[in-house]
């Protein structure tokens, strides 16, 4: 198919939303997670992190709209990626 | 030759035609992304790294936002993203077949990612002035005190100055490359009109290239500034 | 040929108005591309090969003045007696020249350059300038490799796999400013082979000619595509490492640096992540090419397509998981250890079935024994020896022993001179007259083969024994090692069976240079092949085709039936043939 004539996502709430996320992610680093565990705050500043990501990947890089194919070029590496830590970190684990 | 017709209908935004069926879109846009995929092997190598040496740090890591400028940071993230959303507006334009729009938008998005390597250069001058170096506290610094008092861990010093300027500078750079060639297609194509409804494919790909950018440094904010 | 609908992309083969400099020089042509990096990679090979000579000469000879080492600084070789500064430097030049500089640009520059294009049907790359800009970041990378040796206190010497800290740190090593132009020239090197990735993966992708569907494509093309992706993503990943390299030598970072909470083991992590699909990169297309050489010269279709395919994938698949067994006496995670030994042991299977497949291809062929199958075969058998002493390594407790030793050395020669640079002479005499339009000579190419084959094995089988001995590698002087002694006359041996295999390759050279001037003009098909290549001119017109060609069948048509000829190329269309299902773009 060639490049899209369908309606485009909302982009400005698009916006909206990344904004509130970071905003999260600044009040969990600073303000109300004080006492939190690190590993806690960790899981969490991750989550959002990937959770923004994910929103630019697939709404303004398109992904969410394009064919299966060219997802899978982009989301080759992650696997690999995942791999390099896992064994780099291995070393530390005991 | 131009081709006047609709995108959709062999056009240069279109699947290389007659051909067998790839991935159904344009060389150039399949090029970006396989382009960006060996990128985040790059980002790969050097964030994971530094996710390697800070697990197996032999002491604790200096507690956000001690040395680093959160409030200046954020700012610059919110900037980023700002950018990111121009970007995408520019396209959208485009495609709609708004190209003064697009030309709009896209100048926007250059000055957001010109602001954005200004305020990283003015970030690195101050925390070098502080003492902050890729090799870690330089000694007789802000920072050397602040280590001797012991408000910063001297033993894990080094290691946050190697990645944490190795890994932000990298993104500088390639932020760099993005407004340098946004600029150039600005100049190039953007002002004198080049762009239309069905041909505009360097807006898409270059933007694929800025919101890669802008995902990176998403990940970077979180993991360099805010853990 | 099919004329198709009009499309925006019609060749321009018949006006060609470029000047010299466009046309030969800074070209987009993938085919001129191609040749420039048979040029520079040729001459690189050249380079690796006189340093081989100079570690030989010292393993065999230690001490003694080199022939010729006159010329060389007093620094180095003084009275052309080399000095263990300089030994280092060799071996760590000879295996980065080869590597990259030589076998990776053969196999990879020159191929899926010249090859993809054309196998496929279409007029160029994907991105012809960014084909240029490949080639030409890898000459400045050439270039500054080579300047490492000329700057003062010479090239690196911690081998071409650099780990740290001694090529980190100048105090270690010695090394002055040729330490940081490693690392920069391999940064380069990094961004030529992405640029070069990402082109061949969009042209096999989306730029194959009507009807060359995935399963109709050449093994080369399939081998090469497979490759280009590890290349994609391994290379970027020894790019990082250059870059944490390159600043642990001049801005002082610790990443590697233990004093400073730095770890040695992620250099080798990083290094061998990168590392391994590298390894593949260097055999992958040479099992492409040598699946064309063999079909063509058992006039057969290959044994096993598919399975062929699946298994070149599979071994790319496997080859991000076993890194780790360059690392088994590292101190890593013993943990790690194991997994990456079963891992490991596990590629070997694709392996085989590849090699059990070229076998069967060639039962009950009608054998043809010109040089490229000569080379073909002795690519599968030179090759298969290789891989078995690789079985050998897999196991951990067996590789405690001879990690680091002579075996290693032998198992590294076997498969990449065994293999990749056989599978490289085959090819270059069968593509000849497609780059230059002239044949080289048989007799100088069978002659070239036998006497390489043969001294190639006593070369390097030796070091097998030795190396099972203990003879340790990267070692100055063996004679030192009251151990080592009774193995010394091996050293010899070996040594002059390398002079001779040396010598050997002028031959080649000789008919290399000579075939492409005075050479038998060539025809079309010279080797009734089935590839769509060899339905155009020799040498191929700018542009390839003025309209790409339909493809009506697989590329292994071999002794067809409903023919008259014993091939039958891709896009000849029969009776029975029926037109592909054209993709229109408004689907």
């Amino acid at each position: 198919m060639a490049t899209t004539t369908h309606k485009h996502p909302p982009y400005i709430m698009i916006w909206i939303y990344l904004a509130v996320l970071t905003a999260l992610e600044l009040g969990l680093a600073f303000e109300f997670a004080r006492n939190w565990t690190f590993g806690l705050k960790l899981t969490l500043l991750m989550i959002l992190a990937i959770w923004k990501a994910l929103l630019v990947a697939l709404y303004f890089m398109h992904l969410k709209f394009e064919k299966w194919n060219l997802r899978l070029v982009a989301l080759f590496p992650l696997p690999l990626t995942l791999i390099l830590l896992a064994a780099g970190m291995s070393e530390h684990i005991w | 030759m131009s081709h006047a017709m609709a995108v959709g209908q062999g056009g240069p935004m279109d699947p290389p035609f007659p051909a067998e069926r790839g991935v159904d879109v344009y060389n150039k846009k399949l090029g970006m992304w396989v382009f960006l995929a060996s990128e985040v092997m790059f980002f790969a190598a050097l964030i994971g790294s530094y996710i390697i040496l800070r697990f197996g740090a032999p002491g604790p890591w200096a507690l956000p936002g001690v040395v680093l400028n959160i409030k200046i940071t954020a700012f610059n993230t919110f900037l980023l993203i700002c950018s990111s959303v121009s970007m995408v507006k520019a396209y959208a334009a485009v495609s709609d077949g708004d190209v003064g729009k697009m030309k709009f938008w896209l100048l926007m998005t250059i000055l957001g990612g010109a602001c954005f390597v200004g305020i990283q250069v003015f970030e690195y001058i101050h925390l070098v002035e502080r003492g902050f170096v890729p090799a870690g506290v330089r000694e007789g610094s802000e920072l050397a005190e602040m280590v001797a008092k012991g408000e910063l861990p001297g033993a894990t010093m080094g290691l946050y100055g190697s990645t944490f300027f190795t890994m932000t500078g990298f993104h500088g750079f390639h932020v760099t490359c993005g407004v340098i060639s946004m600029l150039f297609l600005y100049l190039t194509k953007a002002l004198p009109g080049k762009y239309t409804q069905q041909d505009h494919a360097g807006i898409e790909v270059v933007g694929l290239y800025w919101h890669f950018v802008d995902l990176v440094w998403i990940i970077l904010f979180t993991i360099v500034y805010l853990i | 040929m099919t004329t198709v609908a009009a499309s925006p992309h019609t060749g321009h083969a018949h006006h060609d108005d470029r000047s010299f400099v466009t046309k030969y020089i800074f070209s987009t042509d993938h085919k001129i591309i191609g040749i420039q990096f048979l040029f520079l990679s040729l001459f690189f090979l050249l380079v690796g090969g006189i340093l081989a000579m100079q570690i030989r000469w010292q393993l065999g000879f230690p001490g003694k003045p080199m022939p010729g080492g006159g010329i060389l600084p007093q620094t180095m070789a003084p009275g052309g007696v080399i000095l263990p500064e300089y030994y280092l430097q060799l071996v760590t030049m000879h295996g980065t020249f080869m590597v990259f500089f030589a076998i990776m640009l053969l196999l990879v520059g020159v191929y899926a350059n010249f090859i993809i294009p054309l196998k496929l049907g279409a007029h160029d790359m994907a991105f012809p300038r960014i084909n240029m800009a490949s080639f030409w970041s890898a000459f400045i990378s050439g270039i500054l490799m080579l300047s490492s040796m000329f700057v003062a206190d010479g090239a690196p010497r911690a081998g071409w796999t650099m780990y740290v800290p001694l090529s980190a740190r100048h105090d270690y090593s010695g090394v002055g400013f040729g330490q940081e132009l490693w690392s920069i020239s391999i940064i380069f090197f990094g961004l030529s082979s992405v640029l070069g990735s990402l082109n061949y993966i969009t042209t096999v992708i989306n730029n194959r000619a009507p009807g060359m569907t995935w399963f109709r494509m050449p093994l080369s093309v399939w081998a090469l595509f497979i490759t280009a992706v590890l290349g994609l993503l391994a290379v970027p990943v020894l790019a990082g490492a250059a870059i944490m390299l390159l600043f642990e030598q001049v801005l002082g970072t610790h990443f590697f640096d233990p004093s400073a909470g730095g770890q040695v083991l992620l250099w080798q992590h990083l290094f061998w992540f990168f590392g391994h699909p590298e390894v593949y990169i260097l055999i992958l297309p040479a099992m492409g090419l040598v699946s064309e050489l063999i079909a063509n010269g058992s006039r057969k279709p290959i044994f096993g397509y598919h399975s062929m395919v699946f298994a070149i994938v599979g071994i790319a698949f496997l080859s991000w998981i076993v890194w780790g067994h360059h690392m088994f006496v590292s101190g890593m995670n013993p943990t790690l250890g194991s997994s990456f030994m079963v891992t490991t042991l596990l590629i070997a299977v694709p392996t085989a079935i590849k090699v059990f497949n070229w076998l069967s291809t060639m039962w009950r062929g009608n054998l043809r024994f010109h040089t490229p199958m000569l080379h073909a075969i002795g690519f599968v058998t030179m090759f298969t020896i290789g891989g078995l002493s690789g079985i050998f390594m897999a196991a951990t407790p067996v590789d405690m022993f001879i990690h680091d030793t002579y075996f290693i050395v032998a198992h590294i020669h076997y498969v990449l001179f065994g293999g990749s640079l056989f599978a490289i002479f085959g090819s270059i005499v069968f593509w000849f007259p497609k780059m230059f339009g002239r044949m080289m000579n048989e007799g100088l190419g069978k002659l070239h083969f036998w006497l390489t084959f043969i001294f190639f094995n006593t070369t390097f089988f030796p070091m097998h024994m030795i190396g099972m001995a203990g003879h340790m590698r990267r070692l100055y002087d063996p004679t030192i090692y009251e151990f080592l002694r009774p193995v010394q006359p091996l050293n010899v041996f070996i040594s002059v069976n390398a002079f001779l295999l040396f010598a050997a390759q002028i031959i080649f050279f000789v008919n290399f240079w000579w075939s492409m001037f005075k050479g038998e003009k060539a025809s079309q098909n010279p080797w009734e092949d089935n590839g769509l290549e060899w339905t155009l001119p020799n040498p191929a017109p700018h542009g390839n085709w003025e309209t790409p060609p339909t493809v009506y069948r697989g590329p292994y048509e071999f002794s067809a039936p409903g023919v008259t000829e014993d091939y039958l190329p891709q896009n000849r269309k029969l009776p029975t043939d029926r037109e592909p299902a054209l993709s229109p773009a408004g689907h």
